[in-house]
């Protein structure tokens, strides 16, 4: 298996006149990560809402480990978004969410790490809440804890320091660096440059990404 | 502290919103409330004196006992789940913060839902009347007992008032209110198996209803004085709790969206929930294991639905096919205490993309929970009925088992329906004009009933049941059952709905 992780050429998005997207080209080689950044509503989401086939690219390829992107099983059995928020179970506990979600994947809840997991995101104390209950920092710490805890080959997270305190920042990029190291690949939109550095991923600019200069 | 008085602000704000309204806007409104009052009074007044004052009392000491804590209990409850006390969300949340009078801010709120309970108070008293008393009763009798049936209600309010204000004790009254409400149930059904004689007798005369009702009156004119005085000891968080009710009730009345309502209801419900986090049981498909423990975690409402159970044998009177329609709906009703799940899913695919099962694994394993319920539920109340020899002999325990695809298949149906569709036709009639969205929306899951009918003409007819029937019907609700997943559900996609 030697396909990019994403591939995607010539894409072009615009919500009603307004082009978001122009003639927009990106390359994830597998096994590596690559950050994109920018200001606001420049099209970072969009860009990744299209690549994790949420958003259908007015014009343009856009090919995930070789292949169309869609709503099929096998492909959300590979891929990983945070791009858009959760509605979560009734009922179900912040420790029972992360467990569900192993269980789904045939993880030994018990191997999976789901209690190491919830410490390093500062979410132990809360493992019997439910997720509506948390503030929006732990929840979207809590959708992260997730994200990482199930096996997966491509990461699409949407700008992941986004209300993290400093030192949740520097875990996060820690643990992006491990997934990188593994041998997954990592697609993200992030403000923060520091924290794009950290995460060892291959930072560029939505404009460097465009073939015609805003 | 100083306080704004309040009189001055109100009134501005009624002016104010006034001059947006078109003239007479109002009048209009008061005119086409008891325009609609008197047409739908008129129209279903036969209807309405079954229900209120039926030709001869029917009803047995033991039901007419019965009568009291249900209506009067139900009452309770359904004031504690609006507040009592509620503001409109924007005196919420502009009002309530400012420096102004919370009593006078608050009493034409208690003044309203006071008028309100006693309304509604005194129409149950007239109903347990009219179905207990003899109709020797003088008119005197009848408003005096009537009167003190409201004074009952407004009572019942400055308890719940109470309750909003105070502390645990106020859930502790609500499961003794619930227990209450549940004997006075059973009493009904009770009295609907045994042969009880309608005992029309020993009403108190005039005389003695006098003096009882002029103290209670007293009693509660004292007492709603003291709740006037300590209005203003509501807890904030409370009146905003209430008025976000309010505020939702009116949401789902304008939007004609129930599903505002509920999925609040439900929010708070898990919200004041202490729970603590177990393992998800091991040998089962990892969907149903959580369906598993949502259910076992809502055991008040399994407990209710065991008790709603003998529900069907109130119907014994009415006509057969009847019991078997509630025999439907009840398999529908239990069988949706586990679709909070499913309709999680529905209304966001996110955490399924993120589980990365199929929609046709995830909805066969949704199925199982809520199929159980409903056999269960539906195996038990058909049980009981043919155990009271309400129904020709026959293994009618065994047709309640087999309606269970169709209770899954239902409230499955119902709990992925989503929002009402509001752009759809409406329909012109010679009543007025019926949006049809809602009407859509209402029958998505109990359409999924029809499967049940060879159960339905079995209770119908009267006879006695086969074990052709039961298999017959087991048939029909597996093969529904699959063709409802083969239709809506592919092995290729992880969405519940087909997308774009």
């Amino acid at each position: 298996m030697d396909h990019p992780a994403v591939e995607a050429t010539g894409l072009h998005v615009s919500y009603g006149s307004t082009p978001v997207l122009v003639d927009v080209s990106l390359t994830v080689p597998a096994g590596s990560g690559v950050c994109v950044t920018g200001e606001n509503g420049i099209g970072k989401s969009t860009l990744l809402r299209c690549v994790s086939s949420l958003q259908q690219p007015d014009d343009g390829e856009i090919l995930v480990f070789g292949g169309t992107p869609g709503a099929t099983p096998e492909f959300w059995r590979a891929v990983v978004t945070t791009v858009e928020p959760p509605t979560w179970y009734p009922g179900l506990t912040v420790r029972e969410h992360a467990e569900l979600v192993c269980r789904a994947h045939g993880q030994d809840p018990s191997d999976a790490g789901i209690d190491e997991a919830l410490e390093r995101f500062g979410l132990a104390g809360h493992a019997d809440a439910i997720p509506p209950s948390l503030s929006s920092g732990q929840k979207q710490r809590l959708t992260l804890a997730v994200a990482l805890l199930r096996p997966s080959s491509l990461l699409i997270l949407d700008e992941p320091e986004q209300r993290l305190d400093p030192e949740g920042r520097a875990e996060v990029a820690a643990l992006l660096v491990q997934y990188v190291a593994d041998g997954g690949s990592l697609l993200m939109a992030s403000h923060d440059e520091a924290f794009a550095e950290a995460s060892g991923a291959e930072v560029t600019t939505m404009e460097s990404l465009s073939a015609v200069a805003p | 502290m100083t306080a704004v008085p309040l009189t001055p602000v109100r009134r501005w704000i009624l002016r104010t919103q006034s001059a947006h309204r078109e003239r007479g806007a109002t009048a209009g409104n008061i005119y086409f409330t008891v325009l609609f009052i008197a047409v739908v009074g008129g129209m279903l007044h036969k209807q309405l004196a079954v229900v209120f004052w039926p030709t001869h009392p029917n009803a047995s000491r033991l039901a007419a006992a019965s009568l009291v804590p249900i209506l009067f209990g139900l009452l309770y409850l359904a004031l504690r789940r609006f507040g009592p006390l509620a503001l409109s969300r924007p005196a919420a949340a502009w009002l309530l913060p400012a420096p102004v009078s919370r009593r006078a801010l608050l009493l034409p709120s208690l003044r309203l839902t006071a008028i309100v309970a006693a309304i509604i108070g005194a129409l149950a008293g007239i109903a347990i009347v009219g179905h207990g008393a003899p109709r020797t009763l003088d008119g005197s009798e009848v408003a005096l007992l009537a009167s003190g049936a409201g004074l009952v209600g407004i009572a019942l309010l400055l308890v719940a008032l109470a309750a909003q204000a105070g502390g645990r004790w106020g859930d502790r009254l609500d499961a003794v209110v619930s227990l209450l409400l549940a004997a006075g149930l059973a009493g009904l059904v009770a009295d609907a198996t045994g042969n009880h004689p309608v005992a029309a007798t020993g009403w108190p005369s005039a005389g003695t209803l006098v003096p009882l009702v002029g103290a209670v009156a007293l009693v509660v004119a004292l007492l709603f004085a003291l709740a006037v005085r300590g209005l203003a000891r509501t807890p904030n968080e409370r009146i905003l709790e209430a008025a976000k009710t309010a505020g939702t009730l009116f949401d789902s009345a304008f939007g004609m969206e129930p599903s505002f309502l509920t999925d609040m209801i439900e929010r708070r419900y898990w919200a004041h929930r202490k729970l603590r986090s177990v393992r998800l049981p091991d040998r089962l498909p990892v969907l149903v294991g959580q369906d598993l423990l949502l259910v076992a975690r809502r055991r008040r409402r399994l407990l209710w639905l065991l008790l709603a159970a003998a529900l069907p044998v109130l119907l014994t009177e009415a006509p057969h096919w009847l019991i078997g329609l509630a025999i439907l709906v009840g398999a529908l009703l239990s069988a949706s205490t586990a679709g909070g799940n499913v309709k999680t899913d529905a209304g966001n695919p996110v955490l399924l993309r993120l589980l990365g099962l199929t929609s046709r694994d995830a909805i066969l394993q949704r199925m199982w929970v809520p199929g159980a319920l409903a056999a269960l539920w539906s195996a038990l109340a058909l049980g009981l009925l043919s155990a009271l020899d309400d129904l020709p002999p026959g293994p009618w325990w065994a047709l309640g088992l087999v309606l269970s695809p169709v209770g899954a298949v239902a409230a499955v149906r119902r709990a992925r329906v989503g929002f009402v569709r509001n752009e759809l036709l409406p329909l012109d009639t010679p009543m007025g004009t019926v949006s049809t969205g809602p009407l859509v929306n209402a029958l998505v899951g109990p359409d999924a009933l029809l499967l049940g009918i060879p159960a339905l003409v079995a209770i119908a007819q009267h006879n006695e049941l086969s074990w052709l029937t039961v298999l017959v019907q087991a048939t029909v609700g597996v093969l529904g059952a699959r063709a409802y997943v083969a239709g809506t559900t592919a092995t290729d996609r992880v969405e519940l709905h087909a997308t774009r």
